[in-house]
């Protein structure tokens, strides 16, 4: 579904693909009728604001500091192996923590709305009645 | 009666056989369609689980290549066919699918190489002293929040640039905060169908003048998902 630009600095993509990509492109948009629509949800606006908290944190301060640190170490020369060590603990270990991060969020809310553990495609017929969510709660009768 | 998921609102036209066998159809009146499905009485709620998440934006975005659709926010619940249709007598309804005739969203994420830090460090010489010398956590904190706050000042000005970049080409935009460290900013673009390429060629040339580089991405052509507010009177 995705292919990368000549430059290789852009990601194209026709439409949304995943949990992650509908999370953020559908899931507090869109028309909102209220006279004549019951909306029946379940915490939806906790979820994606798990998503957003994950950001700002000491941890991620921490790991900050140690990158730009790490760039230090780099730029002075100092300390035998550091070249290696960069290269292993610099852009690909940024990358995962960047992406530990944005997924540890996702996890948060996997849990909250009860998607399980399961990686798997959209196959999996015991549908939405076998995945209750805890935080649940009625719509608002009208 | 039974109670009928809404989709989204639409032309009316054929359903692909591929969304008609999995019970979609449209409720029709006098030039424009709700797209639905009937819910199992037995069900219950719309639960907002992966499957009915990714099911409703399958639903819109293929209804959405043909022709115009206003999406639904998820989880709408008609209570029968009544319901639906009088919602399509609204007059905002009309508007709102005349604006949208020729329409679609772009959603563009930029999100910063691990290099950015590089040239945020070289401001904060001395703070990045004090933590090499002194390594403790309150040291680490300080340098990391002033390294978060040189990135956010980098978001807000990389943002209004490319912004202005695109403006001719764009009709509409909304700004979401974007999720993640090195993430700079989270976009959704109106933009006349025919302009998708013009966007994508215009991402190509700054990509290349943006330094240190921004990776886009760029999804799209969605259905209006951020752009289609309505304001109606409260429930008699």
């Amino acid at each position: 579904m995705q292919r990368e630009s000549s430059s290789g600095y852009i990601t194209r993509a026709p439409r949304s693909s995943g949990l992650a990509d509908v999370l953020e492109i559908l899931l507090d948009r869109g028309l909102v009728i209220d006279a004549f629509v019951r909306v029946s949800l379940v915490g939806i606006e906790l979820l994606t604001v798990d998503l957003r908290v994950v950001i700002a944190s000491v941890d991620t301060y921490l790991r900050f500091a140690e990158a730009v640190n790490r760039l230090d170490l780099q730029q002075t020369g100092d300390a035998k192996g550091i070249p290696e060590l960069f290269e292993k603990g610099g852009e690909e270990a940024a990358e995962t923590k960047t992406k530990g991060a944005v997924e540890g969020g996702m996890d948060a809310i996997k849990e909250r709305i009860g998607l399980g553990g399961r990686d798997d495609d959209d196959d999996d017929d015991e549908g939405s009645s076998g995945r209750r969510s805890r935080s649940r709660s009625r719509s608002n009768d009208r | 009666m039974s109670r009928l998921y809404l989709y989204g609102i639409t032309r009316p036209r054929d359903v692909p056989a591929r969304l008609a066998a999995d019970g979609i159809s449209l409720l029709t009146e006098d030039g424009r369609a709700a797209i639905i499905s009937e819910l199992d009485d037995e069900a219950g709620d719309v639960e907002a689980t992966r499957r009915n998440l990714l099911a409703h934006a399958d639903v819109v975005e293929q209804m959405h290549e043909d022709a115009v659709v206003l999406p639904a926010r998820f989880g709408h619940v008609l209570d029968g066919p009544d319901e639906g249709l009088e919602l399509l007598a609204l007059p905002e309804i009309e508007q709102l699918l005349e604006r949208h005739e020729r329409t679609c969203e772009l959603t563009l994420k930029g999100t910063y190489e691990e290099t950015v830090l590089a040239e945020i460090g070289a401001e904060l010489q001395p703070l990045r002293r004090a933590y090499r010398s002194a390594p403790s956590v309150d040291a680490g904190i300080a340098l990391g929040e002033a390294v978060g706050e040189q990135l956010a000042a980098r978001r807000a000005r990389d943002e209004a640039q490319v912004l202005d970049a695109l403006r001719p080409l764009i009709m509409d935009f909304a700004s979401s905060q974007p999720a993640g460290e090195f993430a700079a900013f989270n976009l959704a673009l109106l933009v006349e169908r025919d302009r998708v390429a013009g966007v994508e060629e215009q991402l190509e040339k700054l990509s290349e003048s943006l330094s240190p580089p921004l990776h886009f991405k760029l999804i799209g052509p969605l259905p209006p998902y951020s752009f289609v507010r309505l304001a109606l009177p409260a429930a008699a």
